[in-house]
């Protein structure tokens, strides 16, 4: 992991492993939460194995969907692991999606909870792939953050 | 990203004076109301007002209105605008599995299994 392009996040969630591989896996299921509310999502494509598609689109109004992610799986383990990335779309062609390219890794474990679920994201620099563009500003954007963060501090 | 460019523009522009700076510094601390706010500023109430809307259009601040005090409160969410890209990511992966976590922890009966 590169603490600088890539981001983990880690939940005990209190469900069995199977109904949180089932939330993923089940087109129907998976629209019901993929998108925040009260956008709408319709999966296209969901084939879980190493290279299926993975196409949903999203909408507004329930009549006209606009494509919201273009990808393609490249490991499925059942009921553990599902590694997906948009930088290869759903029919295999080489992508630069918006806002930036990635991967991403979700890992289902049995806690005594329910289950220990993980992602981990691995980002594409979006320096490089932005440099022609009015991202000039990202090599000080970090800085402008950090100063904003520790000004506002008691924000907390 | 136009869209979040232009929202840029209007933070950093609500951001790039003193007297406003100011109200954001003290509004972390805690809610304050305008009056309060503008006697630390030494301003009259109208001019202050000015700085309180350019705050509030951007999303910096709410305020509220109870009897003849308005109280202003700083948006912390606003504040993740101004955050970095891989922040916005993760912030984005948490609401996520926020969703995700609800799905399965609500709707238990509907598993066939």
């Amino acid at each position: 992991m590169n603490p600088d392009l890539d981001l983990s996040i880690e939940r005990i969630i209190r469900a069995p492993r199977k109904l949180v591989w089932d939330a993923w896996t089940d087109p129907d299921s998976l629209a019901r939460w993929w998108l925040p509310s009260p956008m709408l999502c319709r999966v296209d494509r969901l084939e879980v194995r190493p290279g299926g598609a993975f196409v949903t689109r999203m909408s507004t109004d329930g009549t006209e969907f606009v494509p919201h992610l273009d990808a393609s799986f490249l490991v499925v383990n059942e009921f553990e692991r599902i590694v997906f990335t948009n930088s290869v779309d759903s029919g295999w062609r080489p992508a630069s999606p918006e806002p930036v390219a990635m991967s991403a890794e979700i890992t289902m474990v049995d806690h005594e909870e329910g289950t220990d679920y993980r992602i981990l994201v691995r980002h594409a620099d979006p320096a490089a792939k932005d440099r022609h563009a009015e991202l000039g500003f990202t090599d000080g954007w970090g800085t402008v953050a950090d100063q904003l963060a520790r000004f506002a501090e008691n924000v907390r | 990203m136009a869209q979040y460019l232009a929202e840029l523009d209007g933070l950093f522009l609500a951001l790039a004076d003193p007297t406003r700076r100011a109200v954001i510094h003290r509004l972390g601390r805690g809610p304050a109301s305008v009056g309060e706010l503008a006697r630390e500023a030494t301003m009259t109430l109208p001019s202050f007002m000015k700085h309180v809307r350019m705050l509030e259009a951007n999303g910096l601040i709410h305020t509220a209105k109870s009897g003849r005090v308005r109280t202003c409160v700083l948006n912390r969410d606003q504040f993740a605008v101004v955050e970095g890209w891989l922040a916005q990511q993760r912030r984005l992966w948490q609401e996520h599995t926020d969703r995700l976590e609800n799905f399965v922890t609500t709707h238990k009966g509907k598993d066939p299994a």
